[in-house]
C-alpha cells in the first residue's frame, strides 16, 4: 500500500494504479479525452495533466501514465494545472474547431475563442488515437491506424483505403471523444460488397 | 430450472456521467432487497484498477460467482472485465454489462429516483438470465492426426514444405505419381513461368524426401466429416478401388484455378493464334518457333482488365525465354497502352538487349486480328497500323475451374458463378480474420501468379501450424459462445445446417444415414439462428441460451408499467446505434427497455411469445442495417419469426402491431431515436393488452403454439437460405404459401389452447364444452380435435353415448 497525497487529501494506492486510477478512487475528477478503461493509457492529449512536488519544484505530468510512488504530492487544480489545461484547450480549439464536444470542454474552463491560427474550421479530429488503439486492443481488428507525419498526419484505414479488416462494430465511434470518428467510419469501413447471386452448396 | 449461484452487482459512478443522474443509494437498497442478488456496491469506476481489485475481491469474500457491471457499453467492456476477472474464476458469460450509462442516465431526462427505478429493472432482467446460466467447462481442443493438403494445387508444396520444416506431419493428396508430373502439367495453370522451374523442382524434391510428408495418389475427393482437430477426408480411388478414408487434423486446400483458351473469340485457331497455355505447350513439344511471335494482352478487350499484369507477366517471361533460346525468333508484345509495362529497370534493360519489342495500341480502337497481320492504332500518332505475324499469342480466358469447384462443393465455401472462390465472409470474431487463408490457397482464389500461389500455401501451412503448435501444449480452446446439439433430441433432418452461414454444423457419420449432427466450434460464429430456428429445441447456443434469454424477457415483461416497451438491439446494429446514443447524450423516449443479443437471429420465437405471456404489451426488435447482418441473414431470419408472431397476435384478437422489426445504422443515432419515438407513440396509443383470464389463456395458446414441432418445422422452410439472392426473393406464390402458414399456425394454435385447457383442469370435455370455454366455433374446432385424436395427442373416451376428450395418460 503506497501513501501519497492527493490535493492536500491523503490516499492510498496500490502499486501499479496511476494517479488517475487513484484519483478518480477517491471522488478526484480530472478531465480526460484520449483516455479510456477499454485501453491501454497513450498519454496524447495531455488534457490530465497534474502537478507533481518533486523536491523544491514541481513538474506536469500525464496523470494518466504516472504511476502512484509513495510519498507522492500531487495538485490537480492548482494555479499552474488549470493554465496548462487552458492552454491545451485553446489549442485543441484551433486545431478542431468543429467539436461540439471539445468546445464544450473549453466552456467549462471558460476557454471560448483561440489565438491559434485555425486551419482547418471542418476538423473534429484532435489524433489522440483512441479509436485506433480500440481497434487493435478492443477489436483485435487492426483495420484503423495514424496515416502519415506531423502536419499531414491523420486517422484512417492504410493508405486512406477502405480494407477489409474492417468488422463493422462501431467501436471506434463509440469511443471517439470529439465526434469525429462518425464521418470517417464510413471512409474505413468501405461500401459493403453486394453479392449478386449464389450457386446452392 | 433454478440454478445454484451467487450474483454480485457492481454500480459505477463514472464520475459525473451516473451518479448525479441515478439514484444509485436507492438503486443500490432496492437490489439488497431482491432476493436474486446476493452482493450490491457501489464503486467509483468499477472498470479501473481499484474498481477491478474491488470486484475481485468481493467475489472471494463473498464466494460470487456471476457478475453484474451497471455502468457502460457491453460492446467496449466485457472483454475488459472478462480479462481481468479471468484470475478470479470468471468465464464467459458468467459476466454481464447493463448499459445504466448509456441507456438510462444520459437519455432518459428522468429524474434520479426514476433512472434508478428503469435501472433497478434492466439490472433485475439481467441477474435472472445469468441465474438460469449453466456455464460450461472450458475443453481444450486436440488435434489427431497429420494435417492434411489437398485440392492437388501447385501451393500443395510450399504449404508441405513449411509444414515439414517445422516437423508437423502432413499427408498431401494429389493426382499424379510422381512430381517430375507436376512439373510437366504446371504451365497448364501457371503459364509462362518457366525460370521458376528450378527451384519449384527444389521444392518438391525437398518435400519428396521429408520423412514428414506422406504423399498419396487419389480420385476425387468425395466427403469431408467431423471438425477441426480431427477430419475425416474421403476420396474415390483413381483405379475405381473401394474409397480411401484418411483421418487428419486440419485440412488445407490447395486449389488451382483454370487456364481457357479464347474459344473462336479473336482469331483462335488453336495452330497459328493460341493462348499462353497453348504457347507454353508447343515450347515443350516444338521447342521455340521461327519467324514472327506476338504477343497481344488483349484482357482488355476479353473484358479483364485487372488480369492484364498477370497475362504481360507471363508474355514477358516466355518472350524471354524464346530470344535467349532462338535469335531467328522476332518477339513482339502488344498491349494497351492504358496499362503499364510491369517491367523493373533492370527487366526494362534485359528487354532492350534482348531485343523484344513492347508496342502500345490505342486502347479505344479495338485491334483486328486478319491473316497475318493484327491491325492497331498508334497511341501517340493515332494512325492505323499493321502487325506482321506468324505466331499470335493470346491471354486466356481465367476462371475457377471445374474440378476446383467441385473440391470447394464439398469443403462447403461459398461460390458465387462467374467469380473466384470465396471464403466465409463472416466477420464476427476478429481471429477469423485472415483464417479464410489458412484454408484456402492457389489462383482458385483470385488470379495470381506461381510466386503468390506458393507465398499463399506457405501462409496458410503457417497459420495451421500455429493451432497445431497451441493444440500439442493445450493452449488451443474452443470459444465459449458456441453452438452445441443435443445428441438424444437431434433427428438429423438437416434445417440448421441448410440455414448455418459458417459451415460449423456437420453430420456424424453413422448406421443409417449420418445423423445425428454436431458443431465444430472453430467454426461456429456464435449468431445462433440455426439454434432459434430447430424443431426440437435440439441446439443450443452454450452460455448464451435461449432459455436465459427467456428468463430475461419473463422477469422485465413482469416488471414493466404499461405503456413501456420492451426491446431487443443486435450488438451490430439496434445496441450500437443506443450506445452511440448514451455517448452522445441525445435524449430519447425513456420507456425504451432494451436488452443486448449478439445476432437479432438468436431470438427464438419462443422468447418472443413469452414477453406477451408475462406481461408486455409491445416488443420492438431493432437489428442491422438490411443486408448488412454480421451473421448473414439473422435479419431476415427474425422477419419470419415476428411474421409468425404477428400472425399468433391476430388470432388471439390482440393488434398485430404489436410486435415490429426494425433496424438502425449505428453510426445514426437520430435514426435510432426516430424508431424508438414512433414505436413507442404508436404503442402508448393502443394501449395494454388487457389481462383477462381469456386473454391469458390465448397468450398461452400463443407460446405454446411457438414450440410446437409443426409450426416450427414450417418456419423453418420459411427461412432465407444462405445461397439465396435476395428475400423473400420473386415471392412466387407468396399468397398461397401465406395461407397455407396462417393455416398451419391456426391449427395448431387451437391445438396447443385445447392440450393447454385438458393440461390446466384434468377433467374431461366433450365438444360444445370445449368450443365454449374456448370461445370458438365447434365445427373448426371439431376437425382440430380428430386430428388430436389421430395423432395421439389427447384420448377420447365415450361416457353415456357421447364423446369425452381427455389427456392421455
Amino acid at each position: 500500500m503506497l501513501n501519497l497525497t492527493i490535493d492536500g487529501k491523503k490516499v492510498e494506492a496500490e502499486p501499479g494504479w496511476t494517479l488517475l486510477d487513484t484519483a478518480r478512487q477517491n471522488g478526484i475528477e480530472i478531465p480526460t479525452l484520449c483516455y479510456h478503461e477499454a485501453v491501454e493509457p497513450f498519454g496524447a492529449c495531455r488534457l490530465c495533466v497534474v502537478e507533481v512536488k518533486i523536491g523544491a519544484g514541481s513538474r506536469l505530468m500525464a496523470s494518466c501514465v504516472y504511476p502512484a510512488e509513495e510519498g507522492l504530492e500531487v495538485q490537480t487544480k492548482s494555479e499552474r494545472v488549470m493554465n496548462v489545461r487552458r492552454w491545451i484547450l485553446e489549442m485543441l480549439l484551433s486545431e478542431c474547431p468543429a467539436s461540439a464536444e471539445v468546445r464544450e470542454l473549453a466552456a467549462e474552463y471558460g476557454v471560448t475563442s483561440t489565438r491559434f491560427e485555425v486551419k482547418n474550421p471542418e476538423q473534429e479530429c484532435i489524433l489522440c488515437g483512441l479509436c485506433v488503439r480500440a481497434c487493435a486492443q478492443v477489436v483485435g481488428a487492426k483495420a484503423i491506424s495514424t496515416v502519415g507525419r506531423g502536419a499531414g498526419k491523420q486517422i484512417g484505414a492504410p493508405y486512406l483505403v477502405p480494407g477489409e479488416d474492417c468488422i463493422a462494430c462501431g467501436s471506434c465511434v463509440t469511443v471517439c471523444p470529439t465526434g469525429a470518428m462518425r464521418e470517417r467510419f464510413y471512409k474505413v469501413r468501405g461500401v459493403p460488397p453486394v453479392v449478386m447471386a449464389r450457386s446452392s452448396k | 430450472m433454478a440454478n445454484e449461484c451467487k450474483i454480485g452487482v457492481f454500480l459505477c459512478e463514472c464520475g459525473r456521467r451516473i451518479a448525479p443522474l441515478v439514484d444509485l443509494k436507492d438503486l443500490a437498497a432496492k437490489l439488497e432487497a431482491d432476493p436474486l442478488i446476493d452482493y450490491v456496491a457501489i464503486e467509483p469506476y468499477s472498470c479501473m484498477a481499484p474498481g477491478l481489485a474491488a470486484i475481485a475481491a468481493a467475489i472471494e469474500d463473498k464466494g460470487l460467482d456471476r457478475v453484474i457491471v451497471a455502468g457502460c457499453e457491453a460492446r467496449l467492456m466485457l472483454g475488459k472485465f472478462q480479462e481481468e476477472l479471468a484470475p478470479a474464476g470468471l468465464e464467459e458469460g458468467q459476466i454481464d454489462i447493463v448499459n445504466l450509462r448509456g441507456h438510462v442516465a444520459r437519455v432518459s431526462g428522468l429524474s434520479p429516483e426514476e433512472n434508478a427505478a428503469k435501472g433497478f429493472k434492466l439490472i433485475k432482467a439481467a441477474a435472472a438470465g445469468l441465474e438460469v446460466l449453466i456455464p460450461t467447462v472450458r475443453e481444450p481442443v486436440q488435434f489427431e492426426g497429420p494435417v492434411m493438403v489437398l485440392g492437388g494445387g501447385i501451393a500443395t508444396y510450399s504449404a508441405a514444405q513449411e509444414l515439414s520444416r517445422r516437423e508437423i506431419d502432413c499427408i498431401i493428396a494429389v493426382t499424379t505419381d510422381e512430381w517430375e508430373d507436376e512439373i510437366r502439367m504446371l504451365h497448364e495453370h501457371y503459364p509462362g513461368e518457366r525460370h521458376y522451374y528450378d527451384r519449384m523442382e527444389a521444392i518438391m524434391r525437398e518435400v519428396d524426401e521429408s520423412p514428414y510428408v506422406r504423399r498419396i495418389t487419389v480420385g476425387e475427393l468425395t466427403s469431408v466429416f467431423g471438425r477441426t482437430g480431427e477430419y475425416h477426408v474421403t476420396f474415390s480411388d483413381p483405379m475405381g478401388g473401394p474409397p480411401r478414408i484418411y483421418e487428419a487434423s486440419a485440412i488445407i486446400a490447395a486449389l488451382d484455378g483454370q487456364m481457357l483458351n479464347q474459344g473462336s473469340n479473336f482469331g483462335h485457331d488453336g495452330r497459328n493464334v493460341i493462348c499462353h497455355t497453348e504457347a507454353e505447350e508447343m515450347l515443350w513439344t516444338l521447342g521455340v518457333p521461327d519467324g514472327k511471335v506476338v504477343f497481344w494482352i488483349n484482357d482488355y478487350e476479353a473484358g479483364h482488365p485487372e488480369y492484364c499484369y498477370l497475362a504481360s507477366r507471363s508474355a514477358w517471361s516466355m518472350a524471354r525465354y524464346m530470344r535467349e533460346h532462338s535469335p531467328l525468333t522476332q518477339v513482339t508484345i502488344l498491349y494497351n497502352h492504358q496499362m503499364s509495362v510491369p517491367l523493373s529497370a533492370g527487366e526494362r534493360a534485359l528487354s532492350r538487349k534482348l531485343d523484344i519489342d513492347w508496342v502500345p495500341y490505342d486502347g479505344a480502337l479495338r485491334p483486328t486480328v486478319q491473316a497475318g497481320f493484327v491491325t492497331y492504332c498508334d497511341p501517340e500518332d493515332h494512325t492505323e497500323q499493321e502487325m506482321p505475324w506468324d505466331r499470335l499469342i493470346l491471354s486466356p480466358r481465367r476462371s475457377v475451374g471445374h474440378e476446383s469447384t467441385k473440391v470447394a462443393h464439398v469443403l462447403g465455401l461459398e461460390h458465387v458463378e462467374g467469380h473466384f472462390l470465396e471464403p466465409h465472409k463472416q466477420r464476427v470474431r476478429p481471429e477469423m480474420v485472415g483464417r479464410a487463408e489458412a484454408l484456402l490457397a492457389g489462383s482458385a482464389r483470385y488470379p495470381c501468379d506461381l510466386h503468390e500461389a506458393l507465398r499463399q500455401g506457405r501462409r496458410a501451412a503457417i497459420k495451421t501450424a500455429e493451432l497445431v503448435d497451441k493444440a500439442e501444449t493445450g493452449e488451443l480452446y474452443a470459444p465459449r459462445m458456441v453452438c452445441t446439439v443435443d445428441q438424444d433430441k437431434c433427428i438429423g433432418c438437416g434445417l440448421c445446417k441448410e440455414i448455418c452461414d459458417c459451415g460449423g454444423i456437420e453430420p456424424v457419420e453413422g448406421p443409417g444415414g449420418n445423423i445425428p449432427r454436431h458443431v465444430d466450434p472453430m467454426t461456429c460464429t456464435g449468431g445462433g439462428t440455426c439454434a432459434a430456428a430447430c424443431p426440437y429445441h435440439a441446439l443450443t447456443l452454450q452460455n448464451n441460451t435461449s432459455a436465459q434469454r427467456e428468463a430475461r424477457v419473463a422477469v422485465l415483461s413482469r416488471e414493466l408499467g404499461e405503456d413501456e416497451v420492451l426491446a431487443f438491439g443486435c450488438a451490430w446494429g439496434g445496441l450500437a446505434a443506443a450506445d452511440n446514443a448514451g455517448a452522445k447524450g441525445l435524449a430519447y423516449d425513456p420507456r425504451l427497455y432494451m436488452l443486448r443479443v449478439g445476432c437479432i437471429g438468436q431470438l427464438d420465437p419462443s422468447v418472443l411469445a413469452r414477453a406477451f405471456l408475462e406481461g408486455a404489451n409491445s416488443l420492438l426488435l431493432i437489428g442491422c442495417p438490411p443486408e448488412d447482418c454480421h451473421h448473414s441473414y439473422g435479419l431476415d431470419h427474425t422477419w419470419s419469426r415476428v411474421n409468425l408472431i404477428k400472425k399468433l397476435l391476430g388470432l388471439c384478437g390482440f393488434d398485430r402491431r404489436r410486435i415490429a422489426l426494425a433496424h438502425a445504422d449505428l453510426n445514426r443515432p437520430e435514426d435510432y431515436i426516430r424508431t424508438v419515438e414512433s414505436f413507442a407513440e404508436r404503442m402508448a396509443e393502443l394501449g395494454p393488452i388487457e389481462r383477462t383470464e381469456e386473454n391469458l389463456e390465448k397468450l398461452a395458446g400463443l407460446y405454446a403454439t411457438v414450440n410446437a414441432s409443426r409450426v416450427r418445422w414450417v418456419l423453418g422452410a420459411t427461412l432465407r437460405r444462405p445461397w439465396e439472392e435476395v428475400y423473400p426473393g420473386n415471392q412466387r406464390n407468396a399468397l398461397a404459401f401465406d395461407r397455407d402458414m396462417m393455416g398451419v399456425v391456426s391449427e395448431e394454435f387451437i391445438k396447443a389452447r385445447v392440450s393447454n385447457l385438458l393440461k390446466d383442469t384434468q377433467r374431461p370435455y366433450q365438444l360444445h364444452e370445449l368450443a365454449q370455454a374456448l370461445n370458438e366455433d365447434e365445427k373448426p374446432l371439431m376437425d382440430s380435435v380428430r386430428e388430436m385424436v389421430g395423432e395421439g395427442l389427447i384420448g377420447r373416451m365415450h361416457k353415456d353415448g357421447k364423446a369425452h376428450y381427455v389427456l392421455r395418460a
